[in-house]
């Protein structure tokens, strides 16, 4: 009996969703190393406001919970990468079942849908994908209510960030530099809101 | 366009060689696969890999059912032996996938889990197909260090991997060997460079030579039968292997 050969091109349907992780991956690493910067740089605003003494106190104050904000988002960021981490294994399994998924259609089409056991194949194939979808969705669905979370914690660091170029103009002669310092904050949070409005508009797998 | 041949029939008895396969891509290497049949049961011999699947698969369907499929046995862990198993694990998740103990462990990068493999122990084993009792040979280094050949004591068939494969011309459709001088020109440089040893060698021909063959299918290349099955095991016995040139 003759079965028409026919050569396997088929595309990688689901790459794109691989890509898309790496791609989330990457803002979330963005994330973390502007956090620890923001870090650092209120170490620094704490111990400027230290030697400008009574002039700088508010400024003081501000630079400590803008330190205790730099935590709290490198703590988000790593429960956001876990979850990232997390979803590779899922993205993995739908994209091998989607190419042996497409591989085996490309079989039933040689062989004809006459073929008993092909139906029960292909049901199966599709109940697994399914259930390995809807686990992607809801993990898309935890990263983006987690990114929402994260985006009220930077529009707080956003407003310590305002305050304290407020409290630098009551810095007497340290005032440029505390003013340097409080742009220098309000730069990198605009930074760290774009990466999570990128993250935001991210999703693990296609709707 | 791969082809199913009835290669041996004695009434619900049957090997199918799935061969030569002139249309396929010449950057993949041509394979042989073989269908055991017996009652209900079916074993399919090597099944090939990934980008063959849909043209075995609809070879095998054209001329037997393939819920039949009960195993699958790999002579050894090769991804032009094996890499098609979450395929067919795919079509039947229950089939069994017989290969060396020594693969267990490797062969679930392919598919598969724990109760899919039947490790087979380094001195062989009988695999029981419907009313049949096949043999796995060992064939050690031959040319994987964990490598089995298939005998079938009743149709007198001896699966022999990669032992006697020959890299034919992409034009040479036929399927049994017409001529063994010219056809062992095609199969000495393989089997020089991919057996590697001399002893494992002279061992498998002795034991495979106490054996009743009429028929040696190999993975690749074509089918030896009647004298030129111990024709070959001369040649082979006397061949230097192990070598890179010469």
């Amino acid at each position: 009996m003759n079965a028409p050969e026919r050569n396997l091109h088929l595309k990688a349907p689901a790459s794109g969703e691989l890509a898309r992780i790496v791609r989330v991956n990457e803002e979330i690493k963005a994330i973390v190393s502007t956090a620890f910067r923001i870090n650092l740089m209120a170490l620094n605003a704490i111990f400027l406001a230290k030697r400008a003494g009574n002039a700088a106190l508010g400024f003081g104050v501000l630079s400590n919970e803008l330190r205790r904000f730099a935590q709290d988002l490198t703590r988000h960021m790593s429960s956001l990468r876990d979850m990232t981490s997390g979803s590779v294994g899922s993205v993995t399994g739908v994209v091998q079942h989607q190419r042996t998924s497409a591989i085996l259609a490309q079989a039933i089409r040689l062989s004809g849908d006459g073929v008993p056991g092909v139906r029960e194949a292909r049901r199966r194939g599709a109940a697994r994908l399914a259930e390995q979808q809807s686990r992607l969705r809801s993990l898309d669905l935890r990263l983006r209510s987690a990114v929402e979370e994260t985006q009220q914690l930077v529009e707080l660091g956003g407003v310590l960030a305002r305050s304290a170029k407020i409290e630098a103009a009551y810095g007497g002669s340290f005032s440029p530099a505390l003013m340097q310092v409080s742009t220098d904050f309000a730069e990198v949070i605009a930074q760290i809101k774009r990466s999570l409005e990128i993250l935001g508009k991210e999703r693990l797998i296609k709707d | 366009m791969k082809q199913a041949h009835c290669i041996y029939q004695q009434d619900d008895h049957r090997w199918l060689a799935i061969a030569r396969d002139a249309t396929k891509p010449g950057y993949i290497i041509d394979t042989n696969e073989y269908v055991v049949l017996s009652g209900e049961e079916a074993l399919l011999c090597d099944p090939g890999g990934i980008e063959i699947f849909p043209s075995v698969f609809s070879a095998l369907s054209a001329e037997c059912d393939p819920t039949r499929l009960a195993g699958i046995f790999a002579s050894h862990q090769d991804p032009d032996i094996i890499s098609s198993l979450a395929l067919w694990l795919e079509f039947k998740p229950d089939l069994k996938c017989y290969i060396s103990w020594l693969w267990q462990s490797f062969l679930p990068h392919f598919g598969g889990q724990e109760s899919t493999f039947v490790p087979i122990p380094d001195s062989g084993m009988p695999i029981r197909l419907g009313a049949l009792e096949l043999q796995a040979i060992p064939a050690h280094y031959l040319h994987s260090s964990g490598n089995f050949h298939l005998y079938d004591p009743k149709a007198k068939i001896l699966f022999s991997g990669d032992v006697g494969a020959a890299l034919l011309p992409a034009d040479a459709s036929n399927l049994y060997v017409e001529d063994f001088s010219r056809h062992v020109r095609h199969a000495e440089a393989f089997h020089k460079r991919w057996m590697g040893s001399d002893r494992a060698k002279r061992d498998w021909c002795e034991r495979v030579s106490r054996l009743e063959i009429d028929m040696m299918v190999p993975q690749h290349g074509a089918i030896y039968q009647g004298a030129d099955v111990q024709r070959f095991i001369n040649w082979f016995a006397a061949l230097e292997v192990g070598v890179l040139k010469g």
